[in-house]
């Protein structure tokens, strides 16, 4: 009981401080802050297959790309709506997602993840080649939707731009929190001990497998699609797969299977990117890299892990 | 199929038909046919290597026969994969034990009783099943696991985890059990507490084991089966294939 309710304080404390910051940060920190909110997002959806499935996708940048591209396309078609936006944006993500699923899951191992990896890059290839559509190598410019609701409507201001964000995190970190608990959540982290294990004692892997993977690439479209709304534009770089790499890292430092320490793996990447670039210029990827593998070797289950066992003690 | 092309089938819960596995030029089985009559204990035996786990393998969907079949309740269920044969009623243990390493012992047994119940539910906590929780707790007592409830699996003893393996397999309320080893590596003491439990499991379903130690098969088994070499040596009561000259020569003198 009583680690229930330190967990509702820690979250509650945590929620206040990030909604907060908008009214406290300069305008530097505060787009800052945005920003890991959404490179936090996707890192969260990978950790449903990275940490609770044991299954490591390389494709993140796929359906991360695809949200995006589906929010732009419905927002220069259609309307500069913000419902709209997310609707495209969601779809693509879950066609993409529902096709990588299919293909994917049929492999194990490495082979998943090459798979995953592939697909991405195909993804990539098609964006950057159908310039009609996608503008091809210069991306994407359009106009920000306004926040709206039926009957009412307000341009974004940087402020309520940042509590629209922290809100659908915030409602998907719960959505998710509750999926990994459910009898559905458990069947995935029994195929992450024991594949064959969990076929035989009734469960149809592959099945569950491919839900993982739409479920996480749903979420991995949300992200894409905050960003979108967020930076007024798309580009192809960021269905790349250095982006899935990313992602990969984020939730390693962070800390896998916990949903909220992939985010706090984004919010430490881009801290000690925004901090070693300064001394290291273009070459900041150097000490990250060796930061990331200190990380593995001392703190294997990630700072989450590692500032959990600290304050039970 | 209706039950009535096999007439002889009476009382038959698993037949198997010219029942091959090849792995490459090696037949690990090689037209094997058998039955095994339902309720009760009913042992397969043989030196090492001669297919009596590439039989369980086969019956549990590891394996697609290359040839053959096997018939479960009248109907062919040979290259099923291995959820549709727990969804058939069939259950296995191990051998080589095979746990959620990482995961308690309530965990493993309720994630298996689970699968009868509610697998698809993505929105309420688990534990708001209670039914599920009961009946593996339930399970877990009747193997006599009681107290390592929340004990990681990894960290029993290899006899306790020899259990689980039973715990688990129990927990997907089966029709068929099938035991590979089960007192593989135990203590004497252990393997007394075993037996006792697969004595008392046999009163409500109907087990096939795989065992090497003579006293616990001619104590517990109904039926005996010899494979030797992946073929079909002999089969009938622990008596008759005590007394059969050829299992003498090739197995229970070695
Ligand atoms: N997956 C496999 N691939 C190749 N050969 C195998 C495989 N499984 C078993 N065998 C071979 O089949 C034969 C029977 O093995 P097995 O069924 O494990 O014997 P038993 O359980 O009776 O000791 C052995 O010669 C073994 O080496
Ligand atoms: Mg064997």
């Amino acid at each position: 009981m009583a680690r229930r309710s330190g967990y509702w304080i820690g979250f509650f404390l945590v929620l206040g401080a990030l909604g907060a910051a908008p009214l406290v940060l300069p305008e530097f920190w505060r787009r800052f802050v945005t920003e890991i909110l959404i490179w936090g997002l996707l890192a969260m959806s990978s950790d449903i297959l990275i940490g609770y499935t044991g299954v490591v996708s390389f494709g993140h940048s796929a359906f991360f790309g695809l949200g995006m591209y589906g929010a732009a396309f419905g927002l220069l078609r259609f309307r500069p709506n913000l419902w709209l936006a997310l609707a495209f944006g969601l779809l693509a993500a879950a066609t993409v997602a529902a096709f990588v699923a299919y293909f994917s899951t049929r492999l194990r191992d490495i082979y998943f993840s090459i798979c995953t990896l592939v697909f991405s890059q195909i993804f990539y290839v098609i964006i950057f080649t159908w310039t009609e559509v996608t503008g091809g190598e210069n991306g994407l410019v359009f106009r920000q939707p306004p926040l709206s609701v039926p009957g009412w409507q307000r341009a974004f201001t940087p402020a309520t731009l940042h509590w629209f964000v922290l809100s659908i995190v915030t409602l998907t970190y719960l959505a998710l929190r509750q999926v990994t608990r459910s009898p559905f959540g458990m069947v995935l982290q029994a195929i992450r001990e024991n594949e064959s294990r969990t076929m035989a004692i009734g469960y149809d892997v592959k099945r569950y497998k491919i839900v993982a993977v739409m479920l996480s690439g749903l979420c991995a479209g949300l992200a894409g699609i905050l960003y979108a709304v967020q930076n007024r534009f798309v580009a192809p770089n960021f269905v790349f797969f250095d982006v899935s790499g990313e992602v990969v890292i984020f939730n390693v430092l962070g800390g896998m299977g916990t949903l909220v320490g992939p985010v706090l793996g984004a919010a430490v990447f881009f801290l000690l990117r925004e901090g070693l670039s300064r001394y290291f210029t273009e070459y900041y990827l150097i000490p990250v890299g060796m930061i990331f593998m200190l990380t593995v070797i001392f703190l294997p289950q990630g700072l989450l892990g590692f500032l959990r066992r600290q304050l039970n003690q | 199929m209706s039950a009535d092309a096999f007439p002889s089938d009476r009382g038959a819960l698993v037949r198997t038909e010219g029942l091959t596995m090849r792995f490459g030029g090696l037949a690990a089985l090689n037209d094997v046919s058998l039955s095994v009559e339902r309720g009760g204990v009913h042992a397969i035996i043989g030196p090492n290597g001669a297919g009596k786990s590439t039989f369980f393998n086969c019956l549990t969907g590891v394996l697609k026969p290359t040839a053959g079949r096997i018939v479960v309740n009248g109907e062919d269920v040979a290259g099923l994969p291995p959820h549709a044969i727990s969804r058939k009623s069939i259950a296995r243990s191990y051998q080589v034990t095979n746990l959620l390493r990482g995961a308690t012992v309530l965990e493993n047994v309720r994630v298996a009783a689970q699968s009868r119940h509610h697998p698809w539910r993505l929105h309420r906590h688990y534990r708001a099943y209670h039914q599920v929780i009961d009946q593996a707790l339930a399970v877990i007592d009747a193997v006599g696991l009681r107290g390592k409830e929340e004990d990681l699996a990894s960290n029993l003893s290899h006899g306790e985890q020899r259990t689980l393996e039973i715990a688990i397999a129990l927990a997907t309320e089966p029709m068929l059990l099938c035991l590979d080893e089960p007192t593989a590596g135990m203590s004497a003491a252990e393997t007394r507490q075993t037996v006792e439990l697969i004595r008392r499991i046999a009163g409500d379903l109907t087990v096939l084991i795989v065992e090497h130690d003579m006293d616990v098969v001619m104590g517990l088994a109904r039926t005996v089966t010899v494979l030797h070499y992946g073929e079909l040596l002999a089969a009938g009561s622990p008596a008759e294939i005590q007394a059969d000259p050829r299992v003498l020569e090739v197995y229970l003198k070695t």
